[in-house]
């Protein structure tokens, strides 16, 4: 049996926000994930750090938490973002009045908007549609969900503060209306456990009602659909968001070489991450207003994820639900010392956290004050270890290694390839990938299949989505003799099939033209999937 | 502008194998070639049928594509036509020098670059999977800096396939190619130049060496000559002592590259013409007849006239479909191929759906003859003929099909134009 004073449940933004900042003051923490880190909600989104001009009209609170976290972000994860900004853009079809409310709500929220002429916006975004009639620059940014989640941990890490995946709870015990722990199973190993604990939070997100089900509690958290579209083409440089009251298919978000457009948002199951080809074909029509080739762009896949909207309200639905957060005491309703948060943005995850921290730390008499805006999730590589990585990895690689890596993941990547020069063969060349990194990373305690390694490393993300470093990657990991690479083929087989959930809703074009290659590859050429009779 | 009696479009398999068997009847063949092909990007085997419907491993291929259900090309050529077609490219193959081993009414077991095994039928002789069946000892080889070759992963999984008495063993032979760590990665055409030079195969044959016990077999990536011949396998059996097997691999295909080859050496000995860079964006019909296709380059757009045409420009990876939201059209003669409005129809849920992937059975409809035809069974040109990837109605991924159906429909193809059956 493990003890701890904390248990958070759940491994999304907010719940590995909740980790840092209770390690950070002292508070023994653990938290408990039932899939990968950010396997749900927390990467299944544009990856985009708001400016609050999005919500400047509609939600000023909103609005001035998102521009005072998107300048705190920037500073303290400052790997994980990508500091674009972001630009607005208004179509002949979008309210010219919208827009002069806009421009003041900004004002007031302090987001700067600053106006440029439409030739300057064609010369910074050519691809922009010549249609559109007028443009502001804000700060937004595009932000990587996979690597702040496991940025944050290892800044937890540092200060005793434990994060457990594939961990799944099973209950929450009470004695005498107040919460003394948790039992837990590992879903790989079936191994049951229990964590003694004075506090529980759970962060489930879109689960959250599952979760306090377990303490025979009601939340109401109406999960909410959005679909996106990862395009295979750095169609801008910077966010680009209609100028209008906030609908589908009116954000675009460059990330590296790829671009996102999200999203739509439909009442959905907390695990509902299906998308259609309806949805997709609606939103390229929206999408067609701001860029106006847009059918031109080779889309790498769709996916989706689910908002966590909470409403007090059980009847409210979508976007018209509440897109700030709630932080709830359950000792209202007779558990004492366990608490949900739900709603909320990733832009704000590190101020949820604070704010649920501030209202456990005085329950527990804790006076320490809240330090996640001050400290890095990580630290800068020192010059010394840049210099060194740059003699081992291939052109811009050092950099992206770097950044996703973190200092001490890096110095190990490099002494391998120091050791073994040829392990810094690429693996995934349309992410920069290198061998040394994939054994790495495979090599850890919390990887059990491929794409735990691509969550981490963004192995398979690129344009060729599987169709080589699959086999590459596998073998790599086998070479690394891990106690999950057994059974070779159904680790390629696995991946490929989780690439093309994302590839199916749009099978057509050169998407299908990728579908045919891998096919030929894995099915023609390696048989993965047909039954042997050797005699 | 010379008119060609035969004029074939596409320099694939398919395409190559058509203009090889009608200028052999004495036609005077042309080809429009675009591109590279896939051929050298798929292997250089001769899949022919490997599984049925249901996912059953067939042993005699021309006896399981006689049962194809109707719509298969197979059926609508009819097996007579499979077990012609293969001898006929036994014996191109067995003219050029680079025999291939098989029999059209026997499958064989070839490994893979993964370390299990595929059915198919004709296979070169480097990749004679007996050796591996018959020898005590196995020595996986693989290529350090090599890319896409794991001997670790094919030596654990060869252990898990094959009767627990044989010794498998990996080894790794160092290459030392200077840009293989620096500037570049080493593919197996690298390795397969590299064993074309003196001092290569010295090296491979040193390190190598000591590690042949008796009956041993050789399992390693395609790499044995980039040419289509057998003087690198036959030397090092002979200098090795011992049989060597290639697997099959990812591209690029080294065994795709032979074939490549060996065809166009062939077809061009035979006098067909082959134009590069022609790439053909439509065509001229007439009274029911195709009068030309047109070529569009750099500045201008070209008619090549011709009696009879064959389409071999391939399927959606070549080029010869193309896909759309919600449909899908064969460009040269601009036939709209009939398939679901709504994408996710078009598939399984699975990408690996243990039965024939919708999508990769959308094609080109034929009559018996291979003559493309409209939805309402109304021929579209009745001096056209489609063959190979363009087709309808197989997987050539589930079934192991690929280059039988090129083959084969190229055979049926080019002698119903030559007057025979």
């Amino acid at each position: 049996m493990l003890k701890t004073t904390v248990v958070v449940i759940g491994g999304g933004a907010t719940g590995v926000g909740i980790l840092r900042d209770l390690s950070m003051r002292g508070v023994d923490t653990i938290l408990v994930e039932r899939d990968d880190l950010g396997y749900w909600t927390s990467s299944r989104f544009h990856g985009l750090l708001h400016s609050g001009g999005r919500y400047a009209v509609k939600d000023k609170e909103a609005a001035k938490e998102c521009i005072e976290e998107n300048t705190i972000l920037r500073r303290i994860g400052r790997h994980c973002v990508e500091a674009t900004e972001s630009i607005f853009v208004r179509a002949p079809e979008d309210s010219e009045e919208y827009e002069h409310e806009w421009v003041k709500s900004c004002a007031e929220c302090g987001i700067s908007a600053i106006p440029i002429s439409m030739d300057e916006a064609f010369k910074l975004e050519p691809n922009l549609s010549r249609k559109l009639l007028s443009a502001y620059r804000c700060p937004g940014a595009a932000i990587d969900g996979f690597r702040l989640l496991w940025q944050t941990v290892a800044s937890a890490n540092k200060y005793g503060g434990k994060a457990m995946t594939y961990m799944e709870v099973t209950g929450i015990e009470t004695e005498n209306g107040e919460v003394v722990g948790v039992r837990i199973r590992d879903r790989w190993t079936g191994r049951e456990d229990k964590i003694a604990c004075d506090f529980v939070i759970s962060a489930a997100g879109s689960f959250s009602g599952e979760v306090a089900k377990l303490a025979g509690l009601t939340v109401n958290v109406k999960p909410s659909k959005g679909t996106l579209i990862a395009f295979n083409h750095r169609i801008c440089n910077r966010v680009i968001h209609r100028l209008h009251k906030s609908s589908d298919a009116d954000i675009f978000v460059p990330h590296g070489s790829i671009t996102i457009l999200g999203t739509t948002s439909i009442d959905s199951a907390p695990d509902d991450t299906s998308t259609e080809t309806a949805e997709v074909v609606e939103m390229m029509k929206v999408g067609e207003v701001t860029f106006e080739n847009i059918y031109d762009y080779r889309i790498l896949r769709v996916f989706a994820g689910t908002r966590p909207l909470y409403s007090a309200d059980p009847n409210a639905k979508g976007r018209s639900a509440s897109r700030g957060f709630v932080a709830l005491d359950h000792a209202h309703e007779g558990v004492k010392h366990f608490f949900s948060v739900c709603g909320g943005k990733f832009t704000t995850y590190r101020l949820m956290a604070e704010k649920v921290c501030n209202m456990v730390c005085e329950q527990l008499g804790v006076n320490e004050k809240c330090h996640t805006a001050e400290e890095n999730l990580v630290d800068d590589p020192s010059p010394e270890l840049i210099n060194r990585a740059k003699a081992v990895f291939p052109s811009y690689g050092a950099e992206l290694a770097s950044s996703r890596l973190g200092n001490d993941k890096l110095e190990r990547v490099i002494e391998r390839i120091e050791k073994q020069p040829e392990m810094k063969e690429l693996v995934c060349e349309c992410e920069n990938v290198t061998r040394a990194e994939i054994e790495e990373i495979a090599g850890e305690p919390t990887s059990h299949t491929v794409s735990d390694v691509r969550r981490r490393t963004r192995l398979g993300m690129g344009t060729c989505q599987g169709t080589f470093c699959a086999y590459r990657s596998v073998g790599a990991i086998d070479k690394e003799d891990v106690p999950w690479s057994k059974d070779t083929v159904n680790l390629c087989k696995d991946f490929l099939e989780t690439r093309w959930k994302g590839i199916r809703p749009v099978l057509w074009g050169n998407m299908l033209r990728d579908i045919e290659l891998t096919r030929a590859i894995y099915d023609a050429a390696l048989n993965l999937s047909g039954v042997e009779d050797i005699k | 502008m010379r008119k060609s009696d035969i004029l074939i479009i596409g320099n694939g398999i398919s395409g190559l194998f058509a203009a090889c068997i009608a200028a052999d009847m004495g036609k005077k063949v042309q080809i429009l070639s675009y591109g590279a092909g896939t051929l050298t990007i798929g292997g250089g085997i001769i899949d022919v049928l490997g599984y049925t419907d249901d996912g059953k491993p067939i042993e005699n291929p021309v006896l399981g594509a006689d049962k194809m259900a109707s719509g298969h090309p197979y059926s609508k050529v009819g097996a007579q036509t499979v077990d012609k077609a293969l001898r006929a490219f036994l014996k191109i193959a067995e003219s050029e020098g680079f025999p291939y081993i098989g029999s059209p009414d026997k499958n064989q077991w070839v490994p893979t670059a993964i370390g299990n095994f595929k059915p198919s039928c004709l296979v070169p002789r480097t990749m004679n999977s007996q050796a591996i069946f018959d020898a005590e000892n196995i020595l996986v080889v693989g290529f350090d800096t090599m890319k896409d070759f794991y001997a670790n992963m094919v030596t654990k999984n060869l252990r898990k396939h094959l009767k627990s008495d044989k010794n498998i063993e990996e080894f790794v032979v160092q290459l030392n190619f200077e840009y293989g760590r620096d500037l570049r990665d080493i593919s197996a055409m690298d390795v397969a130049r590299w064993l074309e030079t003196k001092e290569g195969y010295n090296a491979f044959v040193n390190q190598v060496k000591a590690h042949i016990k008796n009956s041993t077999a050789i399992v390693l990536p395609p790499v044995l000559g980039l040419d289509p011949n057998y003087q690198i396998l036959d030397s090092l059996e002979k200098d090795l002592g011992c049989k060597l097997v290639e697997v099959s691999s990812l591209p690029p295909a080294v065994t795709g590259t032979r074939l490549d080859k060996m065809l166009n050496s062939y077809a061009k000995k035979h006098g067909v013409q082959i134009i590069e860079k022609a790439r053909v964006v439509g065509s001229e019909v007439a009274d029911g007849k195709c009068q030309a296709v047109i070529t569009e380059g750099f500045d201008r757009q070209r008619k090549f006239y011709a009696d009879q045409f064959i389409l071999a420009t391939g399927g959606v990876y070549g080029g010869g479909l193309i896909a759309g939201i919600g449909s899908m059209v064969e460009p040269v003669f601009n036939i709209n191929i009939d398939v679901p409005k709504v994408q996710t129809e078009w598939s399984y849920k699975h990408l690996f759906a243990d039965k024939k992937q919708i999508f990769a059975q959308y094609g080109v409809n034929v009559d018996n003859d291979l003559t493309p035809v409209a939805a309402d069974g109304s021929k579209i040109a009745s001096n056209v003929k489609v063959v190979g990837r363009s087709l309808a109605g197989y997987d050539f991924c589930y079934e192991k099909s690929g280059n039988g159906v090129a083959l084969i429909t190229a055979y049926k193809a080019a002698a119903a134009f030559c007057g025979e059956a």
